[in-house]
């Protein structure tokens, strides 16, 4: 067992796991964040997709001790007082999401790549979305709510 | 998929990180693990220790000095493929960066890590064996610097000794009218690629590298004529894909001709 | 007798989903989300072979390893579990039986031979390392081929060959026609194995509570009901002592159906170990071993007019069904034979429809389990007019069934009524402005570029009722249940024996049950997928939801509707409720056409039925609790015609679609929103099967597919954007006028493709006949016919 310290969601959490738990085990299980799912565990569907300092990350390629130090958001930290951010408001209002378990690891990349590209392309769009599977809604729809997030901001 | 049980270590400095090295027998480096972790969630690689360099400050820079632009061996592809020194002095690089993977894979992925991992479909050691870049190996003994050419052996099998560590690359800065293309064929955006063909026109004609098709990058230079249908052709009759049950040898042989013919056309044609 | 409808107000609406927000903010549950204190968490171990016998499986070293609790076998699970018997009464059909874990031997590449339980899943995964099995070598059938050659080896030795079912059927007289046809087109069609690939893998978490001795299971499943009757029977319970809860499901796709072995595995170690156990499967686990779907092989052959009419039509469809049969084998391909000709008209009508099993992971039917039937017959066309030399729209409507001539009866006695295939189809057409399109194809090659447009019109069959079941000899029911109850505060509590999975459901019924009652959506709650909550029924498979659970659920509203105006019309003193509506919650009267608001709410009525029941009308029942059930008409079906534009490189074989269009005619829309994301949905799972995916074993039966990098689905940069024409007609037959959809678009999908790939390579003289179409498919196809013709 190893001792370690997580900053998430600017919360501190001291954690007591094996250093080979991976940061998606320990946000759903020791910090009980949940809302970050796990789709893969080998890096390919972007379900676990976090924040690492303000970075896109897979929470399944890392092991979480690595994280100390380091401040991670997820899911549960883009409401903000109950308010959806226009990213989550234009992915309800264009019927981006089905099933939702692929919905914050989606979030999390627009997140962090909109305060990068605020004003993408479509193509531009579709190319980072790429990271993402979604196996519900044939992306047509989540394309069209980053283009209208990124239109409204 | 949960990885078999290691020791994690940190170390703060490069020397402690040697020395952790060479005491540990069985132990794995890992910097951005876009390539260890998913291996070792699978169980194909279990190493008794991690060595984690991510804490080693100072090994993540792009600087351009000497003719070279160096990279630090932590510097993230997000970062290689949007630097401004790499676009302005190497952009074969930054282009073959910004190919690899997808945004959250690039955002943690490094530049050492991709070299010493050393696949054969890699954009970075294709783009470091084509312009025979400088990989700079530091040990106990000191730092030594090798040719990208003579670095990658094999299937994912370098010349890095079991107690060296990857400090950075040297890229040679590319001449003022010289010209770069990156062509790749993937099944999907982000995937390895199938064939990827890395080529630069200089002074000295051109220069193909050629990835995702025999067991190392493959580097052809001196054709004495710059006509991309010849050129081409000639690449592809000097390339012995294997076979594969997924991708024919023939139909990469076929790739290899068709991405170089069009490499070769964008440097022709670009201004 | 049908209930009259009501006004729509709110069916048809384009609703936001109530759903979303939980979603979007992290607070979904999932089943691996659900916290229980203590729960130990279960691994299995799986054969590395093909097929294999068992010798020995030994688990000392594994039960020292750390936090290892039990480790169970197959002869463990069956002193507790009872096998599957897979034995309808079904002429053609075997039966076949196995059991929870295999004793003897294995029959694939990740066949599960024991089960972990340990304190955490990477301790399970620690000591399932260590579990030695000794198994010995068999030789595999790894393809159909294999499967069927003389002295095969057998992967069910019960059976006496690898077949295990074989139908028939004929009508008409299929040889007169073939002697009379002025040509004989014949077509192959392969589709290659595919798996669901939900973004949730399978998981459960069975908590047996010893006192109560009962079982709660929490599971994303999609047909809560039938799977408890599943569960309590494997176990030698009851009915009454087993609970279904399905919380948010990640994607069901038909993966999530089936009891599965390694689910009721899961169910036996909580009861034996009386302690909490979860399993969460892993995405090695989900590609090999939980459920793979399609792989057929398929002919046709056409006997034709000089002009392109069809005379008489035969079919062969050969399935490869992998090593377990979860399902009765013959089910998924017979629909494809039962309603293959779909909007065209063909009397004289011969089908073959053979099913073996190899050495791979089981089938299942996944979205559209009748994917291919659009691909056999429009590719038949396609072939028709490339045989004859005529356009391929000429050739489709000259054998289209015209509007006059609806309802018409299927060769097979399917009968379509209120479709427009005629309608979808000429809309795609214009969409796609055809007549110009011709003119710029050509200009196009004469640059080098290839391009192709393709047509698929499709007609689906969503809803199965009863007797669809019955006449198709399949085991099984169509109806669904329904209940509503309205609460003393006149809050609206509504449930339906479905399993959501992403469609919806929480919002578009919350739309029908308040047209149905009167009321505004938001006050209505939908509460599924808690088997002791939700009424019994039939769950979330085909495209049933909308039109067997919209309508169930629409009629149980109107119930209720009818007893809460009965008791308005006791307070405003009337005799009857003639001319009372009830409006958002709100009693109005009608007086010669001219609406008045009363004072009276539902809250008011509601609490007289609840608290006042001596003001309630005489011989009135108190409460407001209302159950129904509904069985829909035999085979409700949409229409749609798919049009797709793309290029083919021919250097690389690559392959990009520029536009794509559907013209659809699903009925009565429940919620447009949610409508357009299923289309949208089943599109881009057609594409990504014919374009991508592929689950490939080589030839020894291994599993060669074992990761998503291997497995590849579409992503976002392979898909275009969808252009949708809603042409929707409501069907009379059910009160809502819904014809479902949602696995129309993958039928569309999978031969629209094929369409404009074979129109794109015309001037090569290739025809593609398989999927994937990859580009080393599409360059093997160009390269054979170049050397072949350099070789003449």
């Amino acid at each position: 067992m190893y001792e370690f310290e997580l900053k998430v969601n600017g919360e501190r959490y001291v954690v007591r796991a094996e250093p080979r738990k991976l940061l998606s085990d320990v946000l759903r299980e020791d910090c009980r964040l949940t809302g970050t799912h796990v789709g893969c565990e080998h890096g390919v569907c972007g379900a676990c997709t976090v924040l690492v300092d303000g970075k896109p990350a897979r929470a399944c390629l890392v092991y979480a001790p690595q994280m100390e130090g380091h401040e991670i958001t997820t899911i549960e930290a883009v409401a903000k007082d109950g308010k959806l951010s226009p990213l989550q408001q234009a992915l309800h209002e264009a019927h981006g999401l089905q099933c939702g378990f692929c919905t914050a690891g989606i979030v999390m990349t627009f997140e962090a790549y909109l305060k990068e590209n605020p004003r993408p392309t479509e193509a531009e769009v579709r190319e980072v979305l790429a990271g993402n599977l979604c196996r519900c809604t044939g992306y047509h729809n989540i394309v069209r709510a980053i283009l209208d997030a990124a239109a409204k901001a | 998929m949960k990885p078999a049980p290691f020791r994690y270590h940190r170390p703060g400095s490069l020397a402690e990180a040697l020395a952790l090295l060479s005491q540990l027998g069985d132990a794995k480096l890992i910097a951005g693990g876009q390539s260890l972790a998913p291996m070792m969630n699978m169980r194909l690689v279990s190493p008794a220790a991690l060595i984690d360099l991510n804490g080693i400050a100072g090994l993540d820079g792009i600087s351009e000095r000497n003719g070279f632009v160096e990279i630090g061996a932590l510097a993230r592809h997000h970062a290689v493929a949007n630097s401004s020194v790499v676009k302005t002095h190497c952009p074969l690089l930054a282009q073959a960066a910004g190919a690899i993977g997808h945004y959250a894979i690039r955002a943690r992925g490094t530049l050492g890590g991709s070299l010493a991992h050393a696949d054969p479909a890699a954009q970075l050691p294709l783009v470091a064996a084509t312009l025979n870049a400088e990989i700079v190996l530091a040990g106990k003994r000191g730092e030594r610097r090798i040719a990208a050419r003579d670095f990658f052996v094999s299937l994912m099998s370098t010349a890095l000794a079991p107690d060296e560590i990857i400090v950075a690359a040297r890229f040679p800065k590319s001449a003022p009218r010289e010209r770069c293309a990156y062509t790749q064929f993937s099944r999907r955006t982000g995937d390895f690629a199938l064939v990827g063909v890395a080529c630069t026109l200089g002074s000295d004609g051109l220069t193909l590298g050629i990835g995702g098709v025999e067991d190392k990058p493959l580097v052809f230079a001196d054709f004495g004529t710059t006509d991309a249908a010849s050129v081409a052709h000639a690449v592809r009759e000097r390339v012995s894909p294997a076979e594969n049950p997924r991708v024919p040898a023939v139909f990469r042989k076929e790739l290899v001709e068709i991405l170089t013919r069009r490499a070769i056309q964008q440097c022709t044609s670009s201004n | 007798m049908q209930p009259r409808r009501p006004k729509l107000r709110h069916i048809g609406a384009p609703l936001a989903r109530k759903e979303d927000r939980r979603f979007l903010t992290g607070h979904g549950r999932y089943v691996e989300d659900i916290e229980i204190a203590g729960a130990l968490h279960a691994c299995f171990v799986r054969s590395p072979h093909p097929h294999a016998r068992i010798r020995n499986i030994d688990v000392q070293e594994a039960k020292k390893a750390p936090g290892v609790v039990a480790i169970y076998t197959g002869k463990d699970l069956a002193q507790w579990t009872l096998p599957l018997r897979m034995a309808p009464p079904i002429d053609g059909l075997l039966p076949v039986e196995l059991t929870t874990l295999p004793i003897d031997k294995v029959r694939f590449h990740g066949d599960p031979v024991a089960c972990v339980i340990a304190q955490s899943r990477y301790l399970a995964e620690d000591a399932a390392e260590l579990v030695a099995v000794d198994y010995e070598p068999l030789p595999a059938v790894a393809n159909l081929a294999q499967a069927l050659a003389a002295g095969a080896p057998k992967v069910d030795e019960s059976l006496p060959s690898n077949v295990v079912s074989v139908q028939r059927f004929s009508t008409g007289d299929v040889a007169a026609r073939k002697r009379e046809a002025h040509k004989l087109v014949e077509c192959q069609f392969h589709q290659g194995r595919l798996t669901h690939l939900p973004i949730e893998t399978r998981g459960l978490a069975a908590l047996w509570d010893e006192g109560r001795q009962h079982l709660t299971v929490h599971i994303g499943n999609q047909v809560p009901h039938p799977f408890r009757s599943q569960v309590a029977a494997r176990m030698r319970l009851s009915e009454s002592q087993v609970t279904i809860v399905s919380p948010d499901v990640g994607g069901g796709f038909g993966q999530k159906i089936a009891l599965y072995r390694e689910e009721l595995t899961v169910c036996a170690a909580s009861r034996q170990l009386q302690r909490p156990v979860r399993w969460r499967e892993d995405r090695m686990e989900n590609l090999m071993a939980s459920s793979h779907a399609r792989e057929d092989s398929c002919r046709t052959r056409a006997a034709v007019t000089k002009e392109g009419k069809l005379l008489g039509l035969e079919l062969e469809i050969l399935e490869d069904f992998g090593a377990y049969c979860f399902y009765p084998a013959n089910y998924l391909a017979r629909v494809v034979a039962m309603i293959l000709t779909g909007p065209y008209k063909v009397r004289d009508y011969a089908f073959e429809v053979k099913v073996a099993l190899t050495n791979k992971c089981g089938n299942g039917p996944m979205r559209a389990p009748m994917a291919i039937t659009s691909w056999l017959v429009e590719g038949t066309m396609d072939a028709i007019a490339r045989e004859l030399g005529l356009d391929p729209l000429q050739v489709r409507r000259a054998n289209m069934v015209e509007t006059r001539e609806l309802p018409y009866t299927m060769p097979t006695g399917e009968v379509i009524a209120d479709i427009t295939p005629r309608e979808t189809l000429e809309a795609a057409v214009k969409a796609m402005d055809y007549d110009g399109w011709r003119a710029r194809q050509a200009a196009a090659r004469k640059e080098g570029r290839y391009l192709g447009i393709g047509f698929c019109s499709v007609v689906e069959s969503t809803t199965y009722g009863s007797k669809f079941y019955k006449a198709a000899g399949i085991p099984g029911s169509g109806h669904e249940a329904a209940w509503l109850r309205i609460e003393p505060s006149g809050a609206v509590n509504a449930s339906v024996g479905l399993g959501a999975t992403g469609q919806g459901y929480e919002t578009a019924f919350a739309q029908v049950v308040a047209d149905g009652l009167g009321v505004e959506p938001s006050q209505v709650r939908v509460q599924m997928g808690n088997t002791d909550i939700a009424p019994y029924g039939m769950g979330s498979r085909g495209a049933r939801g909308g039109t067997a659970g919209g309508t169930a659920i629409f009629l149980a509203a109107r119930e209720a509707n009818e007893k809460v105006l009965a008791i308005a019309a006791k307070m405003l003193g009337f005799d009857s409720a003639e001319g009372l509506h009830l409006v958002d919650g709100r009693v109005e009267r009608e007086i010669l056409g001219e609406r008045s608001k009363t004072d009276i709410t539902l809250a008011q009525i509601a609490r007289t039925a609840y608290l006042d029941p001596t003001a309630l009308p005489a011989g009135m029942a108190p409460g407001l609790d209302f159950s129904r059930t509904y069985d829909p008409p035999p085979m409700t079906y949409s229409n749609a015609c798919h049009a797709c534009e793309l290029e083919v490189d021919v250097e690389t074989g690559a392959l990009k679609i520029n536009r794509y269009v559907v013209a659809e005619d699903c009925g009565q829309v429940l919620n447009p929103i949610v409508v357009e994301g299923q289309q949208h949905g089943a599109i881009a799972m057609g594409l990504s099967g014919a374009l991508l995916e592929h689950m490939r074993y080589d030839e020894d039966g291994n599993n060669i597919t074992g990761s998503l990098a291997d497995y590849l689905v579409a992503t976002s940069t392979d898909l275009p954007s969808f252009e949708l024409i809603p042409m929707h007609t409501p069907s009379r037959g059910n009160p809502v006028g819904t014809k479902g959809m949602a696995e129309g678009g993958v039928m569309g999908a999978v031969g629209v493709i094929m369409s404009a790939v074979n129109d794109a390579l015309a001037p090569f003289g290739v025809v593609a006949d398989r999927q994937p179409l990859g580009p080393d498919y599409l360059r093997a196809l160009l390269r054979a016919r170049a050397n072949s013709i350099k070789r003449k």
